[in-house]
């Protein structure tokens, strides 16, 4: 059995060695974030004179932006995908939408920041803020909906809406009632994934929407995030306790991410369940 | 009739707005190479720009330290990364039970989700101070970058190369295996041949990854805008240096056109890889 399998225990090996480092990733989050990790530092804002303070305001900041973000690109992607997959019958790969979709998808984040940063900020003048970051979000956000509506409209059989055409459906309530909820778990899960990769975004945050929390929130006032915060404490900031600051902000981000994925997954497998 | 009236509406509001998705996109590409228009159409824009200074005051804007950044910190990373994926996208998909491979895939997809800034902030603490003490020097290096660079492309090189190793159909190991072949050989002769286009693929959204990375990269790498002598000295890549400049240089200025031609040569950079890897696209 155990013969002609050195490659493979050698791989083995070579993984095994790799899961430690990231697992010394892990845990180096958790042993210097977790003591930080109360209820105070959870609901309290920043305070860099004194040191310690909380995230209350990075927590509200990433869920509206992100949030806000999701919720308008979301529908706009699937009726992009609806287009492509429902209307020309199928999907080109290689036409026009097709390509523009894969090379916006591949543009760097802090491109997209920079050029949100110049049309929003210094042509429309709009403040660094909650409302030029979620542009920024959604500009970003945009081609990943298209992409996840696609696969998932993609994977609804074709016989069903053969079927639902020939009762003599109209096409769009065949979308609507037919394709649409067959396809509903694949979507909860793409929405899951684009908000957990969302929810981690940073570099075009800090151009769009600054690197500051106000006393009086608003869209329109400067909109730290979370993940924004990590990267203030440990370049900009001046605070005596930085190190367990961005450590318990990190574990508070990855478990943010962790439950958004278990929960739209959970949801997901549900939807999956109700629909066979 | 009100049928028809919302079938009609319906084609109209996918089309309008998959007008103004395509619109957008090529809007997007259009912004960096307007934005970028007054430097490259300058004379002598090319060698101007491929110079190896880059000075503000003296109004010097040579970007070729940020590319050979972006390209020294992206292939030292795929070189680290790559044996390491490869060797656990080779245990997770055979030699694991089979009843573990979908919970440690999952795990691995899991992973690919947390925030890069994640890992600059482990870098900063933990690779930082290696580097130095192994090789003098603040810390803040290529080098440092590339590996917490690495270790952020793991998760995602290790899922896409499982999911290939896992679409080669398992008739063919078993054939290879019925012949005589044990499962070294098999690995290397059947295995991984077949999986090649994906693997290349997977390749590719790594290296695209990499060069798109700003702030793992940002944290570690010391912000120099000097030409890097060498691994261990401090530098900037593309993105870092389009991070901390943006809102240095306010559009209309010498410095944000430079600036766009650093953005151009990224999305220039990312289409190529999108159109190789269209290349190698499997038929799905």
């Amino acid at each position: 059995m155990n013969q002609g399998r050195v490659l493979h225990w050698f791989a083995l090996l070579v993984a095994l060695g790799a899961a430690i480092v990231f697992l010394g990733l892990l845990t180096d989050t958790i042993r210097e974030g977790l003591p930080h990790l109360t209820w105070q530092f959870l609901t309290t804002a920043p305070d860099e004179r004194r040191g310690g303070g909380g995230i209350a305001p990075e927590i509200v900041n990433t869920v509206v932006m992100v949030g806000g973000a999701l919720l308008v690109t979301a529908p706009l992607g699937l009726v992009v995908a609806i287009y492509q997959a429902e209307w020309q019958g199928r999907v080109h790969d290689g036409g026009v939408i097709d390509q523009v979709r894969a090379t916006w998808l591949s543009v760097p984040s802090v491109v997209v920041g920079f050029i949100v940063y110049r049309v929003a900020v210094a042509w429309w003048h709009w403040p660094l803020s909650l409302a030029t970051g979620g542009l920024a979000l959604a500009v970003m956000n945009w081609p990943v909906m298209v992409t996840v509506s696609i696969s998932a409209l993609k994977r609804v059989p074709h016989a069903y809406r053969e079927a639902s055409l020939a009762l003599g459906a109209t096409r769009f309530d065949t979308v609507r009632r037919v394709v649409l909820p067959a396809a509903l778990a694949e979507l909860i899960d793409g929405w899951g994934w684009a908000l957990a990769r969302l929810a981690g975004e940073s570099a075009a945050l800090i151009i769009t929407a600054g690197i500051n929390v106000s006393a009086h929130w608003s869209v329109w006032g400067p909109g730290e995030t979370l993940a924004v915060y990590i990267w203030y404490v440990r370049t900009e900031g001046v605070g005596a306790d930085a190190g367990g600051v961005a450590a318990a902000t990190a574990l508070t981000l990855m478990m943010f991410i962790a439950v958004t994925l278990w929960l739209s997954g959970r949801l997901a497998d549900w939807r999956r369940r109700a629909g066979h | 009739m009100r049928e028809r009236w919302r079938e009609m509406m319906m084609t109209r509001l996918t089309w309008a707005l998959s007008g103004a998705f395509v619109i957008m996109g090529l809007g997007l590409m259009a912004s960096v190479l307007v934005g970028s228009w007054p430097i490259l159409m300058a004379p002598h824009s090319l060698g101007r720009l491929l110079s190896p200074l880059w000075d503000p005051l003296q109004g010097q804007w040579g970007i070729l330290p940020f590319i050979v950044g972006s390209s020294v910190v992206t292939l030292l990373a795929l070189c680290l990364a790559v044996p390491f994926a490869l060797a656990s996208a080779i245990s997770v998909s055979r030699m694991l039970p089979p009843v573990v491979r979908p919970h440690a895939t999952r795990v691995l997809a899991a992973l690919t989700a947390i925030p890069s800034v994640v890992f600059g902030w482990w870098g900063l603490q933990m690779v930082v101070p290696v580097v130095r003490n192994l090789g003098g020097g603040s810390g803040f290096s290529l080098l440092a970058a590339a590996i917490v660079l690495a270790v952020m492309l793991w998760p995602t090189l290790s899922f896409l190369f499982a999911e290939a190793l896992q679409s080669v159909s398992p008739s063919y190991v078993d054939a290879s295996l019925a012949l005589g072949a044990t499962p070294d050989q098999t690995l290397v002769r059947i295995l991984i041949p077949c999986a090649m286009p994906q693997l290349i693929n997977a390749f590719l959204v790594a290296v695209a990854r990499g060069l798109g990375e700003t702030m793992a990269v940002q944290m570690v790498i010391g912000g120099q805008v000097a030409m890097p002598q060498g691994l261990l000295s401090p530098g900037a890549t593309l993105t870092t240096q389009l991070l901390t400049d943006a809102a240095l240089y306010p559009p209309g200025t010498r410095g944000h056109a430079a600036l766009d031609v650093m953005a151009l040569a990224l999305v220039a950079a990312m289409a190529i890889l999108v159109r190789i890897s269209a290349r190698w696209r499997v038929g799905t």
